[in-house]
């Protein structure tokens, strides 16, 4: 009976002891779950996104030589959001090859300047470059984006359950209001830009993928993969009136 | 005679009953439908409660908020979608 708190106490020691090791193991783990979920979120965003990295891709090279003409602390700061910058956009956008391709250069060119860069610099600069070679890996083996058919999607939509009849018809009017607030464009009839148009484009398609994300998730992801090819077509004026036509 | 009217009472009965949960997953559908109707027109309803039907793609919506919609397809074939 009188050894009983001892043992207890022992118990606990060994426990407290066990949950300190454990949380030093632990550490480590969080650095590595990222690349792991971006995979899960990528084909939605991908499309979209993908342009945009394409755009874009061409400003990190820019800011990246100011830092290093710059004083060591000023440079530590653009030097890490530089860094920064491609391990985000590969993750957002790897579905095609080209932003890939592109999305490498500069963390290529980050690591040969880190020698130019004092010593306080070099040491956030090295702790940086680790995250890009991590997520151009995840980028890698994702197949490009399906060719676009809009037959079938709209023979998928016409289909789906997930939408009821009258929104459907609600939908399809909506549809038509844009398209002809395309014709109106192409027609000089509508003064108003491109961009302008784009918003609502983006507008309709959030209301298809909002009704269609819960119930029919597949046919969400297809509309998100086509989002650009869409509209490349609407804003080709070429492309819209053979659209129009058929 | 009284076996019989007794069986026929009660298929009629299994009938109804199972008539019941159909026509009840058919008004959710209808108000899950006019509420994204709604919704679409941009018009504030949050969701519809209870639907009356008027005749074909006609009805009368009223929402969770207290609004109450004339929810049709026109003439020209749009959906329209009309406070009362």
């Amino acid at each position: 009976m009188k050894l009983e708190p001892k043992c207890i106490a022992g118990i606990g020691g060994l426990l407290v002891l066990l949950i300190v090791a454990g949380c030093g193991g632990v550490k480590p783990a969080p650095p590595a779950q990222p690349p792991t979920q971006s995979p899960t979120q990528l084909p939605i965003e991908s499309p979209r996104s993908a342009s945009q990295a394409a755009v874009e891709s061409a400003a990190p090279p820019a800011p990246s030589p100011a830092p290093a003409s710059a004083s060591p602390p000023a440079a530590a700061t653009p030097a890490a959001t530089a860094a920064a910058e491609p391990a985000q956009r590969p993750t957002a956008a790897p579905s095609t090859s080209e932003t890939v391709a592109k999305a490498t250069p500069p963390a290529a060119k980050a690591a040969p300047k880190t020698p130019s860069v004092p010593a306080p610099a070099t040491a956030s600069v090295a702790q940086t470059p680790k995250p890009p070679p991590a997520s151009t890996e995840t980028a890698k083996p994702q197949p490009p984006p399906p060719p676009l058919d809009l037959e079938s999607l709209e023979t998928r939509l016409k289909e789906t359950k997930a939408i009821g009849v009258m929104t459907k018809i609600s939908l399809k009017n909506q549809v038509d209001d844009l398209l002809n607030q395309f014709r109106a464009f192409y027609a000089g009839k509508l003064k108003t830009s491109l961009a302008e148009l784009r918003r609502p484009f983006d507008l309709l398609i959030l209301k298809v993928l909002s009704l269609l994300q819960d119930s029919d998730p597949s046919l969400a992801a297809a509309i998100v993969a086509s989002r650009e090819a869409i509209w490349g077509i609407l804003s080709d004026p070429v492309k819209f009136a053979k659209l129009a036509s058929t | 005679m009284s076996k019989r009217l007794t069986v026929r009472a009660v298929t009629m009965g299994v009938a109804a009953l199972l008539a019941i949960p159909a026509f009840a997953a058919d008004d959710a559908a209808t108000r899950k439908d006019l509420t994204a109707v709604i919704a679409l027109q941009g018009l504030p309803c949050g969701e519809v409660v209870s639907v009356k039907t008027q005749g074909d793609n006609d009805y009368i919506a009223t929402c969770k908020d207290g609004n109450r919609y004339h929810v049709f397809v026109n003439s020209a074939g749009r959906v329209v979608a009309e406070k009362q």
